[in-house]
């Protein structure tokens, strides 16, 4: 029988009475939002934080706002919201649909964003899209403020450059250049409820409606210790003009860039098959969008 | 047919309301004054010798009420068959599998028990460890069982016919080998108990199983206790498919620490417990010869299957009798020959699901029979047409189809899908598949050997006579036999539903075998609607005496007695029955004289009305060795069509659309039919393409959650078409047989019919994940590459 370890709640009412008491509860507290992630841990005794600090009655970080053409996400929100949301939908179609296939109608509505960043599985959904669009993350502590891109922020499984004392308070991403599509693919046993297992992120820019690529994005999840750039694909493509023998091609490079292992989801030699395949079929959607279709 | 006013509808469930409004109160929702809460020590190695075993610091724990090892619990051995009663409540000597129970605990909370099992300190000598049932019968391998030195627990030999001689006349002639994969039955509702143990009255489990009497029987043999002072009854349970079909040591040990108290003791299992316990579907290693004539006559079939058995019996001895015994049918085979072996491993033990021992022999009998459909040049559903058996047949294992509905099935999915218009005419990476099969309705034997009654049912009218008390001791699994049970008593009574009240699953009712080998429909229905004809006929004699109007001459139908004869003055009675009741609201009018009426009177005249039932079968056919696993009053059969894409890049299936046509004699409820077909091809689909209990080298499960064991999840469901066949089975109350797990039987078949129409490949081994069909299709575009 799995029970909750006991512990001390706290609920800051802002960003700074929330840092100060990070800062004086120091490594022996937690942040939790949605809790998915972190009372299943504990549960299971792989965590037992002597306090947990909840996030959720401080102001200002559960919105989605337009900031300068580009958008700012508050780390608190839900990730249902990602797929409803007008914003995301029409500016970051990408985004809502790797939030769309991420656990169930369920865990949606109480897993937040914020959460899925910082506890950093290798099969997270929302980081492949987020890195594909070029999102930084904020990072808040009692001291200072820093933002850090997202393709930094990650060190390795669980592992991240945030420190004790620092919460995540918004993903912001710039404005995206015109001609820009990305696309997310999960491939999954079924339907939902699923860890992927192999995902794949690509984001296109064209330097026209029917002109080359100008900027390529891969980003390659479930086949590594964190969310990959498969860069040598990426330059495959730049200059190029698009084509589905172009798309194949790239898919063939990713496959040799990615060190999946065999594990209970499946086998190494399929995933790097899957990453070809994949990353063909993400780069011929982000191409559609890209050309507004 | 006869017009029935209660069944053959789509009453809603009895306890539909409450369910829906979380009302309904499952095992461990259930709590009482000064309740303990247990927890057990199970075994973290798959084998090894227990060397020692100390709880001192366990018992030194505040809080902690009990701590039971097999010292205390001793060494009565059970199981479910009792030529193998091969379990200990707890591991004496031995523990064979991650999960052997070797301790438990119970103490004044949860957090005490679970602390103290942790506190118990085991000595273990670790074993070599065999999980491979093929490594297993080795010379030399480890030896589970000391009786068993090469692990074979069970082998059955037979053959009907002579097969090697039928397979020399045959034009075509296939040999192929298919593996399914461990199951766990993934019910929504963990097993719970909550025990209690009054020294006059005896003792009392609350328990979520499927089979009532079997656990009370086994509770009295282990704990020594007279069989009429042990009552187990069920409070609502949430699903069981086969594995609650059997006592356990959560059961034993509760009852056992409940008696040692004189306090009440509850204990539940996790998710994790639960694949641990297991006693879900085997997997089957099963090798089919199949010989036909030309013309599509099929001759004789050659079924070879190793079953891993894991680390006890269980089910498995009627298990490895099934996974022969349950081919052949639903086609005239004159020709079959069975060896089956059941295997001893240190994994948690397999035991029945849903189509018991019948699925993977199915799956890998149809798919055959497609490839040699294919061979012949013929259509799969002309192939299976040609050799069908219909009502009357006889199978060459004495099965005796009493009612068969089977070409009705086929033609109404050939039909129902389109078949003729799509069968060969898909593009590539679109494929239908086709499948038939049958299942028991009721085991014809108890599992253990008796003259015993099957089923009891007793019916009792409220003295005021309005209400219809059914009590019987049939277990409510979800399934819904509480709502067809109703609708039996309301029917055959002659009074409406909701005039029924029944209560269920408790063993103070009587005798019944329980919500296994989809029985209760046909035999618990039996002697419920025997119960409810009894106690009518006591209310109608009555009214004779006091009308002077032959009983013959009456009926009562919707909760109105009706007279043959027009003109019957009843105005005495009813100013009689007013007088009675007066004070009292709605005094009877109309035209008509009511049950209520008739039922109260019946008791002024005659003491409280009762009417009982039992059932058990008559002479069933077989006489051979093991034609007790097999034989049944009645045989229930499905066809289905299934439609799929296939991603021909990942590999990928979506079953897109499924047509199900199921015969179940007579359908009491429409709807509860439809929900067993829907429920059965969910749990194919599952098997078919997601789930597997996998383990690591040393035997623990590694995947013990529904993340990590995937059933459909709704998306995964496609749209079903259900149709219902009726045959009208003349064994069957009403003519009513199966559906609950007959339904299951073609669906992976079909599916695997469907993938291979889509793709060009075959597949042996379940399940059809996508990367299994990916290897398969690189395979073949080399094997052409090759060519
Ligand atoms: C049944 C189930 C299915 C799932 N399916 C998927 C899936 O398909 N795909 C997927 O990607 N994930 C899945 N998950 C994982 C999980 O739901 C997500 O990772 C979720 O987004 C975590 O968010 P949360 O708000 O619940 O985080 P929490 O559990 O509350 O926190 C997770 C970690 O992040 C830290 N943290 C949270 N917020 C902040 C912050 N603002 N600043 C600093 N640190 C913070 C916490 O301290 C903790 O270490 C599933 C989980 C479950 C239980």
């Amino acid at each position: 029988m799995h029970l909750l370890p006991k512990f001390d709640y706290y609920e800051p009412r802002d960003i700074g009475e929330a840092c100060k008491l990070l800062s004086q509860l120091k490594g022996s507290a937690r942040i939790i939002a949605g809790g998915t992630d972190l009372l299943v841990n504990m549960k299971k005794g792989l965590l037992a934080p002597r306090s947990l600090v909840g996030i959720g009655k401080i102001p200002g970080i559960s919105e989605i706002e337009p900031v300068n053409g580009g958008i700012s996400i508050g780390a608190h929100l839900i990730i249902q919201k990602l797929v409803e949301f007008d914003l995301i939908r029409k500016k970051l179609s990408v985004l809502s649909r790797a939030a769309s296939v991420l656990g169930s109608p369920l865990v949606r509505n109480r897993a937040t964003i914020g959460g899925n960043i910082v506890n950093a599985r290798p099969a997270a959904d929302l980081p492949p899209p987020l890195i594909a669009m070029g999102a930084r993350v904020r990072l808040k502590s009692r001291r200072q403020e820093r933002e850090v891109p997202l393709d930094r922020f990650f060190r390795g499984p669980g592992e991240t450059v945030i420190k004790p004392g620092e919460i995540l308070t918004h993903i912001v991403i710039d404005a995206l250049p015109p001609f820009t599509g990305g696309d997310y693919i999960k491939l999954m046993h079924r339907r939902s409820l699923e860890i992927a297992i192999v995902a794949v992120a690509s984001r296109i820019t064209l330097d026209g409606p029917d002109g080359v690529i100008r900027d390529g994005r891969i980003i390659l999840s479930s086949v590594a210790p964190k969310a990959i750039r498969a860069v040598r694909a990426e330059k495959a493509l730049i200059g190029e003009r698009p084509s589905e023998g172009l798309f194949e091609h790239a898919g063939q490079i990713a496959a040799t860039e990615c060190t999946p292992i065999d594990d209970i989801r499946g086998g190494a030699g399929y995933r790097c098959s899957m990453v070809g395949v994949l990353t063909k079929r993400t780069l011929s959607g982000a191409l559609r969008e890209a050309k507004g279709q | 047919m006869k017009e029935y006013s209660v069944i053959n509808t789509r009453v809603p469930r009895v306890d539909g309301r409450a369910k829906a409004t979380g009302k309904a109160r499952y095992a461990d929702d259930l709590s009482m004054p000064d309740m303990l809460y247990g927890a057990l020590l199970q075994s973290p190695v798959a084998h090894a010798r227990i060397r020692k075993i100390d709880t001192s610091k366990a018992k030194k724990l505040p809080g902690v009420k009990d701590v039971v090892t097999a010292q205390e619990a001793g060494a009565v051995k059970f199981g479910v068959s009792p030529a193998r009663y091969d379990e200990t409540i707890f591991c004496i000597d031995k523990a064979r599998y991650v999960g052997d129970e070797i301790a438990a605990v119970a103490a004044v909370d949860l957090e005490t028990a679970l602390e103290a099992a942790a506190l118990i300190e085991v000595e273990y000598e670790e074993l070599p460890v065999v999980l491979d049932p093929f490594e297993a019968i080795k010379e030399g391998a480890p030896v589970i069982h000391e009786d068993f030195p090469n692990n074979i627990g069970a082998e059955v030999h037979q053959e009907f016919g002579d097969v090697e001689e039928a397979l020399k006349t045959c034009d075509l002639v296939r040999t192929d080998k298919f593996v399914n994969k461990k199951q766990d039955g993934a019910f929504l509702e963990p097993q719970a108990c909550l025990a209690f143990y009054d020294p006059g009255r005896g003792l009392t489990l609350y328990s979520s199983t499927q089979a009532p009497h079997y656990v009370q029987r086994t509770l009295a043999m282990v704990l020594g206790l007279p069989i009429g002072k042990v009552r187990v009854a069920q409070p609502c349970v949430g699903g069981g498919f086969g594995p609650k079909a059997s006592a356990s040591t959560l059961e034993l040990t509760t009852s056992l620490m409940a008696i040692r108290t004189g306090r009440p003791v509850k204990m539940a299992f996790t998710r994790e417990q639960v694949f641990w316990h297991s006693r879900a579907r085997h997997q089957f290693f099963h090798e089919l010869t199949t010989g036909v004539k030309k013309d599509g006559t099929l001759v004789a079939l050659k079924n070879t299957c190793y079953l891993d058995g894991g680390a006890y019996s269980s089910f498995g001895i009627a298990t490895v009798y099934y996974a022969g015994s349950l081919l052949g049918a639903p086609y005239r085979l004159p020709n079959m020959k069975y060896d089956g072996y059941r295997i001893y491993t240190n994994k948690p033990a397999n035991g029945a699901q849903r189509g018991h021992g019948g699925v993977a022999a199915r799956a890998a009998w149809e798919q055959q029979l497609d490839i040699i459909a294919a061979d012949l040049g013929m259509d799969p559903i002309e192939f299976r047409l040609k050799n069908i058996m219909q009502r009357g047949d006889i199978t060459c294992n004495d099965f005796n189809m009493s009612s068969l509905g089977m070409k009705e099935c086929l033609e109404a999915v050939r039909s129902g899908s389109g078949w003729d218009k799509k069968k060969g005419k898909l593009p590539r990476g679109k494929g239908i598949g086709v499948a038939c099969g049958f299942f028991v309705s009721g085991a014809g034997f108890p599992i253990y050997r008796s003259e015993t009654f099957h089923s009891t049912a007793v019916i009792k009218l409220s003295e005021d006579g309005g209400t219809v008390n059914l009590y019987t001791p049939a277990a409510e699994i979800g399934q819904g036999s509480d709502t067809v049970l109703t609708q039996i008593a309301a029917e055959a009574l002659g009074v409406r539903y909701g005039d029924v009240k029944v209560s269920s699953g408790d063993t103070d009712f009587g005798v019944d075998l329980g919500a296994y080998s989809s029985r209760q429909t046909l035999m618990s229905g039996h002697a419920v609607k025997q119960a409810a004809e009894e106690a009518r006929r006591q209310v109608l004699e009555v009214l004779s005496e006091q009308l002077n109007i032959p009983v013959e001459e009456m009926d009562i139908k919707d909760g109105l007695v009706l007279f043959k004869k027009e003109g019957v003055d009843f105005s005495a009675l009813r100013t009689r029955y007013i007088k009675e009741h007066r004070g009292w609201t709605d005094p009877p009018s109309g035209k008509h004289f009511t049950f209520v009426e008739a039922a109260r009177l019946a008791y002024l005249a005659r003491g409280t009305i009762v009417g009982t039932g039992a059932y058990k079968p008559g002479e069933l056919g077989g006489k051979y060795k093991g034609a007790a696993v097999g034989t049944s009053p009645a045989y229930g059969c499905s066809a289905q069509v299934v439609e799929v894409t296939v991603d021909m890049e990942t590999g990928q299936v979506t079953v897109d659309k499924m047509t199900d046509a199921h015969d179940c004699g007579f359908a009491i409820n429409r709807t509860n039919v439809e929900g067993q077909m829907q429920g059965s091809l969910s749990m194919g689909l599952g098997e078919a393409l997601f789930e597997e209990v996998k383990f690591d080298g040393g035997g623990r499960v590694a995947n013990p959650t529904l993340g990590e064991y995937r059933i459909p999840t709704c998306l995964d469901m496609p749209n079903v078409e259900t149709i219902i066949i009726e045959s009208n089975e003349p064994n069957g109350p009403f003519g009513a047989k199966e559906v609950g797990e007959g339904a299951i039987m073609p669906t992976i078949p079909a599916i695997l019919n469907a993938v291979y129409d889509a793709t060009g490949v075959r597949i042996n081994e379940l399940p059809v994940t996508s990367e299994r069909v990916f290897d398969r299709l690189k395979e073949e575009k080399e094997r052409r590459k090759e060519v």
